[in-house]
């Protein structure tokens, strides 16, 4: 009896053991696994640290004069960057952005300038990916989608449909929703793989009817394109909007949201001011990225919109389907 | 050498400042052509084109506008003269003819063709002769200025997706596009596996999601439904505990879905885990199936109910089809948890009633099955 007692208790040792191995193994595989190929972590167990510039490039009072670069690159950390156009090259000075994962990368918009002479932007994120793969020992594809299918967010989107190891989404609202796996949009919440870095993807028509909304789990940036910015907020279909700011609050009551980050400033410091439309030197710009408190009072105005017209609040302002001509300019 | 460089790009802004007025205002106003080819190889051309702000002064585009329907043409016909001079369709690399079949023009004020920022669009329709797999390319010439940039958007019938082409002021010719009824697939995304059983039964699509979760995604829910298959003597043991966790994760998939009940995932994903390794453990230590095993096996099916509600809350039910999306996903969720029975007993479960299969098969698969559940418990606590 004892002889089967102790038979029993070695054999639940030894089985207790095999679990232990086998937990063992997969860690020690899975660090091997790591090592043998650079491979890159990028846990949303904490937000990844960055920063943002005190303040961007904002052209300057003649834009003829201007010898600002083309495109201001901004490490926010060393897996994102940041890009702006310069506002004398084109007065949008939109932002894109350049995110590394393992053996990817996303290049989200490209201005609004087509010309490689006066607007470089493939020399410039080739330049990033080249001295970010000799630093961390990949090679890496490049994906060069839009947040959104206007002119001023794709004008230099040709400059790199020639560039090798490329996969270009497209400019049509098909192509966008199988590449980023949508059935159900905008409503669908798509878990999106960048090499191990994962993005929350979800749809935000409203000002555009095939725009996305992108929560990076890594360093905890919600990025919302042109649908939430620090400026006139063009929308053509109201319901669509609202519906659209009530997904991004609903998402950022899941996830934790550091900052909103986004396509244009048009807003000045002083609240409810804006640059006039076509501003090329804007001294007075904002930061670009926005905070949660900034989208309660965009959620809160769902209630004071009941029509067509301008509404005006501190940091942005709510151009709801009127044309674009109307302007806040004195 | 920077002076010079300062100098050209000075040249260069200047340059782009005159012409760009055309471009002004969030391109608005930008230019687009859609060629769209049918089941006949019928090819529909349509140009939608700023003509106020490009090819006719305003108060030209504004006086067709305002003329009788006869008598538009009179007042487009610079325009249409110089597009059909400009622009080029090159099938297989020669030029091919397009002839008009109409065309829509309409403006709601002259100040509003003025204004770029609010763009009085025409519309024209050209039709062209086209053969199922030659190529498409479209060429603009130098000097013909249109609202910047110009999309091309290609539909071809048999092909699952448009091809998008970008003509601007410093690209004016495309690269070609493919005639070909070869569908084209960017992924195997699941859009894709959506879209194409949409066509044939619009329910199989949620059946296939709801399969696609356990086979291959589901690699957790799979070692559980395993667990239960290594320790289950019989086949009727096993198939009341798969009926029991079934009703069990059906319950609250539903109750999640509906918002009745709401758990983070971060709480659910390293439960799902330790549900693993309970199940491996009490295999491996208990001789016998204890009578509240069915209990615990409800319990954890609860728990994966919620995994699985997390999956297709990210994609989204349509309103209009919840319930009869929820069911059919549930469905197939079933599906797969049975093929996942049917393999293992193709694989090792002929071998139940031999005397090697515990010590050489269930056991050490067992122990496999809970070292992996307790890696990805201390992997979804830990990191």
């Amino acid at each position: 009896m004892d002889t089967n007692n102790r038979s029993n208790g070695q054999k639940k040792i030894s089985m207790m053991l095999g679990i232990a191995l086998v937990t063992a193994s997969l860690f020690v595989v899975e660090q091997a696994v790591s090592m043998a190929t650079s491979t890159l972590t990028f846990s949303p167990r904490d937000a990844a640290a960055g920063t943002f510039p005190e303040v961007w490039i904002h052209g300057s009072k003649s834009a003829m004069d201007n010898e600002d670069p083309a495109v201001q690159v901004h490490a926010y950390n060393e897996h994102t960057y940041i890009l702006r156009e310069n506002k004398a090259v084109n007065y949008e000075g939109a932002f894109m952005y350049l995110l590394f994962g393992n053996e990817k990368a996303l290049l989200i918009d490209q201005g609004s300038t087509a010309s490689p002479a006066l607007f470089p932007l493939r020399d410039v994120v080739d330049g990033i990916i080249a001295e970010w793969e000799a630093k961390h020992g990949q090679t890496t594809q490049l994906i060069v989608a839009n947040s959104h299918l206007h002119g001023d967010h794709y004008a230099a989107w040709n400059q790199f449909v020639d560039r090798p190891n490329t996969l270009m989404v497209g400019l049509t609202h098909e192509e966008v929703m199988d590449y980023w796996g949508f059935s159900n949009y905008p409503e669908q919440r798509i878990e999106y793989d960048l090499g191990g870095r994962t993005f929350i993807v979800t749809g935000t028509p409203g000002h555009q009817s095939s725009e996305l909304a992108m929560y990076d789990t890594w360093t905890d940036l919600l990025y919302t394109g042109d649908m939430f910015y620090r400026g006139r907020l063009y929308l053509e279909d109201w319901e669509a909007w609202a519906a659209s700011i009530k997904r991004l609050r609903q998402l950022a009551d899941e996830y934790p949201v550091t900052h909103l980050v986004n396509n244009h400033i048009e807003m000045t410091v002083t609240p409810k001011v804006d640059y006039p439309v076509g501003t090329t030197w804007q001294p007075e710009e904002p930061p670009m990225q926005m905070t949660l408190q900034m989208l309660d009072i965009a959620v809160d105005a769902i209630d004071d919109v009941n029509g067509p017209g301008i509404y005006k609040y501190e940091d942005f302002m709510i151009y709801n389907e009127i044309p674009w001509s109307y302007t806040t300019d004195p | 050498m920077a002076k010079y460089r300062t100098f050209l790009n000075r040249c260069l802004l200047l340059s782009i400042l005159l012409t760009a007025s055309s471009a002004y205002g969030h391109m608005l106003n930008m230019t687009n052509i859609h060629i769209l080819v049918d089941e006949q190889q019928q090819s529909t051309v349509t140009v939608s084109i700023d003509l106020g702000q490009s090819l006719l002064s305003a108060e030209d585009y504004w006086a067709a506008t305002q003329a009788p329907l006869n008598e538009q043409h009179i007042y487009l016909q610079p325009a249409l003269a110089q597009l059909k001079q400009s622009l080029r369709f090159l099938v297989d690399g020669e030029v091919r003819n397009l002839q008009m079949i109409d065309f829509e023009i309409g403006a709601l004020s002259l100040d509003a063709i003025k204004n770029p920022l609010t763009p009085q669009m025409a519309t024209l329709r050209y039709s062209l002769n086209v053969a199922n797999g030659e190529r498409i390319g479209v060429e603009l010439d130098q000097g013909l200025e249109i609202p910047w940039p110009c999309l091309v958007k290609i539909n071809v019938f048999g092909q699952n997706l448009p091809q998008s082409r970008l003509l601007t002021d410093y690209d004016r010719i495309s690269i070609d596009a493919s005639l070909s009824e070869k569908p084209l697939m960017h992924t195997t995304s699941l859009a894709s596996l959506m879209s194409g059983w949409m066509n044939i039964a619009p329910g199989v699509s949620w059946v296939a999601v709801g399969f696609q979760h356990i086979v291959p995604k589901g690699l957790d829910h799979m070692l559980f439904i395993l667990g239960l298959f290594f320790l289950s003597s019989g086949w009727r043991l096993l198939l009341i505990q798969i009926t029991g966790f079934t009703i069990a994760h059906s319950l609250t998939l539903g109750l999640s879905m509906y918002g009745v009940i709401n758990l983070s995932a971060e709480i659910v994903e390293p439960l799902i885990a330790l549900s693993i390794v309970y199940i491996a453990i009490d295999n491996l230590f208990s001789k016998q199936v204890a009578r509240f095993r069915l209990l615990i096996v409800c319990f954890f099916g609860l728990l994966h109910g919620l995994g699985f509600a997390s999956v297709l809350a990210n994609i989204g039910l349509p309103q209009e089809q919840f319930l009869l999306g929820l069911g059919l996903f549930n469905f197939g969720v079933e599906i797969g948890q049975l093929t996942v029975i049917a393999g293992a007993y193709l694989i090792v479960g002929w071998g139940r009633r031999q005397v090697w299969y515990d010590s050489m098969v269930a056991q050490p698969a067992t122990i496999v099955i809970a070292g992996t559940g307790a890696y990805w418990f201390l992997k979804r606590i830990a990191f």
